[in-house]
């Protein structure tokens, strides 16, 4: 209830400071909505040259877009802790995060929060709708209830990985790279998995499970494949819970071992 | 009750080694060596309720690493540390509810938004109600005169106007302790002795327990009525700050002015039953060191006698030379000899 | 005044190695990118011979050749400079006597000449022990495309220098060098080649600059670009060089007119 009322305050006050900057509001939800797009740019060239990946037709492909632009959103505008390592640690602002009575990780974020990119959300949900009647899919009350589920465990997994790579400062306060490394990587999740060999299969379902965030809840809703992927689309949220626990252990663990900057 | 009870605590880093050049380079990049550096080394004190207290010693020290402990964001290596009853890195969101932070050199509140947000949120984020909370910050506002800067953004106030609202923010939730690192750092004269003010009449009404760092010795002289001295990870003097001036400084220094030339035989030999040194600048100007043992008015009633004077003046041996001394001997063992 | 200048590189690059975890990451990361695309194109072809006039095993080369080019090239100039001007140490550089966007593509050039060394090379050999990845026989191809890379790492550092520049005009450009992170690998041709892209796109393309950093001498590495037209190629590289000297020069003089009149 505390870390609620806690959260609205952090809103109001991140409004204030954005109304400041008006122009630039709209830069960067543009800017985010034309990252989005090249994306989907890529995704179309190469189905201008084949009519299928792995099995999935280009509608399918786009439709897991779709999908994954969702839990994408929500988790860019509370993770927005890009610059973690050089604002809390380097630059020692984590000391003044440490000395108020609320969780590090909860401030840190909410010190962060970024609800332009929601709009990428929306942009995906219509994607997905747009996918949706393409494929002729059927369409239950139960799917909306699943689809919720799915994007918040989706959500829980990314948050999860980028909280346990954030706290990775905690340990080493070098530069570490790896996040705006991890924009790469994180792309492959949302191609069919079934396309990739045993090892990068291996990593990107069970390792740095960003297919948990894409190809495989959206596969539930698709047409069952030979490799039948949805089989494990109702372990994203067992998935997220875990991955998430795993990220927030190896953050507190590492608050333990923070030093400070300087002196 | 004791505020902060400290015992035994020692704060050690693995500090990477670099080697040095190229080659020095790429071998670390296989192969990594590490330092350990103690920054602080099983110190002991403790601190009753109510208690000023200032903390001071060179760069380096100790005393962040201290301090940073004490708040609980740095987790000490060893030893027990108690401060209001809570082990502080343990129980940290319950134990920081009770102690208010200012680090002079970084700002908590939010740079593009009115002060009184920032207070706002802070205001949440202490679980203050909101009727103890315009209490309380009226009765900071007043005493602090803030009362227009708080609609304003925090990049554009002053650096002492935003000291003060800093402190402000550090005491809505009326912690018993406040901890403040370096609180009058690149402020002017009036705003720091406004600031000690502030933090004198804050400790006498409400008991406040203070625990400052500071460099300048203006503050400790100010405030506190008790010093702890740190010098590389130790500490080397622990008690009032009259006691360090009596037993480090050593002794007065009296400066004459003759009204003729006189020797310094002639003086010698006035003072001859005194434990006092000479030294002439020139032949009408003198000093005389005394130590502490012999009284000024004996050895001035020894000279008057004799010469004339034309001008006396009584240098005692102010902080910063204590201080420095202290330091520039550096070695903590020549410091234990003299408490 | 040279010599200070060659100091920037060196320093940058025992910087670098000071990252560790940096470079064991980044060779992991790389390993990942080039597996994945190999097995994403590998999809794409299907059964199929060839696409847009790639086979498979070229087009396999020329993922491969372009990620670790684009070890080279990427640096994060953009951030560094976007950075220093919003906490105001810009304006302690420009009281030094030395040239601030210089010094920067000087750092830039340690970064990369670290890479190159301790990680292209290295995984180059590694790659082509796991991928059917064919290199050029010729040792004029191979120059040719060392000095075609170099003016790829000088376009790249450009477009990150504008970007970064930006910083004096918008307070926040985050999502600027976000969008221009991804336009480089979409549209430079690392992700996919430009002869993939329909007719409009490439077309559009051949106006970009993004094309001479990674198209370009993929291009003539990989043997697709005939070797009379190789100098005609090399040409559209400089010419891109030179004329994005012209929008730096202008915004760091608007720049520096600004930081004059605001203070830092």
């Amino acid at each position: 209830m505390r870390y609620a009322s806690l959260f609205w305050e952090y809103i109001k006050n991140y409004a204030k400071t954005r109304l400041t900057y008006r122009a630039d509001f709209w830069v960067e939800v543009l800017s985010d909505l034309l990252f989005q797009g090249m994306n989907l740019i890529f995704i179309l060239i190469v189905f201008q040259h084949t009519s299928a990946l792995g099995g999935w037709s280009e509608a399918e492909v786009v439709f897991v877009y779709g999908f994954f632009m969702i839990p994408y959103g929500v988790f860019s505008t509370f993770f927005s802790i890009w610059n973690f390592s050089e604002r809390y640690i380097v630059k020692g602002e984590m000391d003044r995060v440490l000395t108020r009575p609320a969780h590090s990780l909860y401030q840190v974020l909410l010190e962060n929060v970024d609800p332009p990119s929601l709009i990428g959300s929306f942009v995906g949900a219509i994607i997905m709708a747009l996918s949706w009647g393409q494929l002729d899919l059927t369409f239950q009350v139960m799917d909306v209830l699943v689809l919720l589920l799915l994007i918040l465990g989706a959500v829980l997994i990314y948050a999860g990985l980028y909280t346990a790579l954030s706290a990775i400062s905690f340990y080493s306060d070098a530069p570490t790279g790896i996040v705006p490394l991890m924009y790469n990587i994180q792309n492959y999740g949302r191609y069919p998995v079934n396309i990739y060999n045993k090892i990068i299969r291996f990593v990107l379902t069970w390792l740095l499970p960003f297919a948990f965030v894409g190809v495989i809840p959206a596969s539930y809703f698709l047409e069952k494949k030979a490799d039948d992927l949805s089989q494990l689309a109702l372990l994203t949220p067992v998935m997220g819970i875990v991955v998430f626990s795993l990220g927030l252990w190896f953050w507190n663990h590492g608050v333990k071992r923070y030093r400070g900057a300087g002196s | 009750m004791l505020a902060i009870d400290v015992k035994d605590l020692r704060k050690q880093f693995n500090v990477q080694k670099n080697r040095e050049g190229l080659s020095g380079a790429l071998k670390d990049l296989f192969k990594r060596e590490y330092n350990e550096v103690t920054a602080v080394k099983d110190i002991s004190f403790q601190i009753p309720q109510g208690e000023i207290c200032g903390y001071i010693g060179e760069n380096g020290a100790g005393k962040s690493t201290t301090i940073k402990m004490l708040t609980g964001i740095l987790v000490p290596t060893s030893g027990e540390l108690k401060v209001n009853g809570y082990v502080p890195f343990k129980d940290r969101e319950k134990f920081v509810n009770g102690i208010g932070v200012v680090f002079g050199q970084r700002s908590q509140l939010w740079w593009d938004i009115g002060v009184i947000e920032s207070f706002q949120l802070l205001r949440k984020v202490y679980r203050v109600s909101e009727a103890d909370f315009r209490k309380r910050l009226n009765e900071l506002v007043e005493r602090l005169q803030l009362g227009d800067l708080l609609n304003r953004p925090v990049r554009k106030l002053s650096l002492g106007q935003r000291m003060r609202c800093e402190l402000v923010a550090s005491l809505l939730h009326n912690p018993s302790i406040l901890f403040l690192d370096e609180p009058t750092i690149g402020l002017d004269i009036v705003v720091k002795t406004e600031i000690r003010d502030f933090l004198m009449q804050m400790n006498r009404e409400q008991g406040t327990t203070i625990l400052l760092t500071t460099h300048d010795l203006q503050d400790i002289e100010a405030l506190c009525s008790r010093v702890i001295m740190l010098d590389d990870g130790r500490i080397i003097y622990d008690g009032g700050l009259d006691d360090l001036k009596n037993r480090w400084s050593k002794g007065r220094e009296i400066q004459f002015q003759f009204a003729g030339q006189t020797q310094l035989a002639k003086l010698r030999q006035l003072t001859e039953s005194l434990d006092v040194t000479w030294t002439m600048e020139n032949e009408v100007t003198a000093q005389m060191w005394l130590p502490h043992t012999v009284n000024v008015s004996d050895a001035l009633s020894c000279v008057v006698g004799g010469v004339q004077i034309r001008d006396i003046k009584i240098i005692e041996t102010n902080t910063d030379d204590i201080v420095r001394s202290i330091y520039s001997s550096g070695s903590a063992s020549v410091a234990k000899e003299t408490v | 005044m040279m010599s200070a200048y060659l100091d920037f590189i060196r320093i940058r690059f025992i910087m670098m190695l000071a990252y560790r975890v940096n470079y064991y990451s980044g060779i992991i990361i790389y390993a990942i990118n080039i597996g994945a695309y190999y097995f994403l194109w590998q999809a794409i072809y299907g059964d199929k011979e060839i696409l847009a006039g790639f086979t498979l095993i070229q087009m396999t080369t020329y993922v491969a050749v372009s990620w670790m080019a684009r070890a080279f090239y990427f640096n994060n100039l953009d951030r560094e400079i976007a950075n220093e001007i919003r906490d105001g140490s810009v304006s302690v550089q420009l009281i030094r006597p030395y040239s601030y966007l210089f010094v920067k593509m000087m750092q830039g050039f340690g970064e990369g000449l670290f890479r190159m060394l301790l990680f292209m090379i290295p995984g180059m050999i590694i790659v082509c022990l796991i991928f059917p990845v064919t290199l050029p026989t010729d040792p004029t191809t191979w120059l040719i495309y060392l000095v075609m890379l170099f003016f790829s790492f000088l376009i790249n550092s450009q477009i990150n220098i504008l970007t970064g520049l930006f910083a004096f005009f918008v307070e926040n450009n985050e999502g600027m060098m976000r969008m221009k992170r991804v336009m480089v690998d979409l549209f430079s041709g690392v992700v996919v080649p430009i002869a993939f892209f329909p007719g409009w796109l490439s077309a559009i393309m051949q106006w970009l600059p993004f094309q001479a950093i990674t198209y370009l001498p993929s291009s003539v590495f990989t043997g697709r670009t005939p070797s009379s037209e190789v100098l005609h190629v090399f040409g559209i590289q400089v010419l891109w060089f030179i004329g994005l000297l012209i929008p730096i020069w202008l915004i760091w003089r608007a720049a520096r007119r600004r930081l004059f009149v605001q203070g830092g």
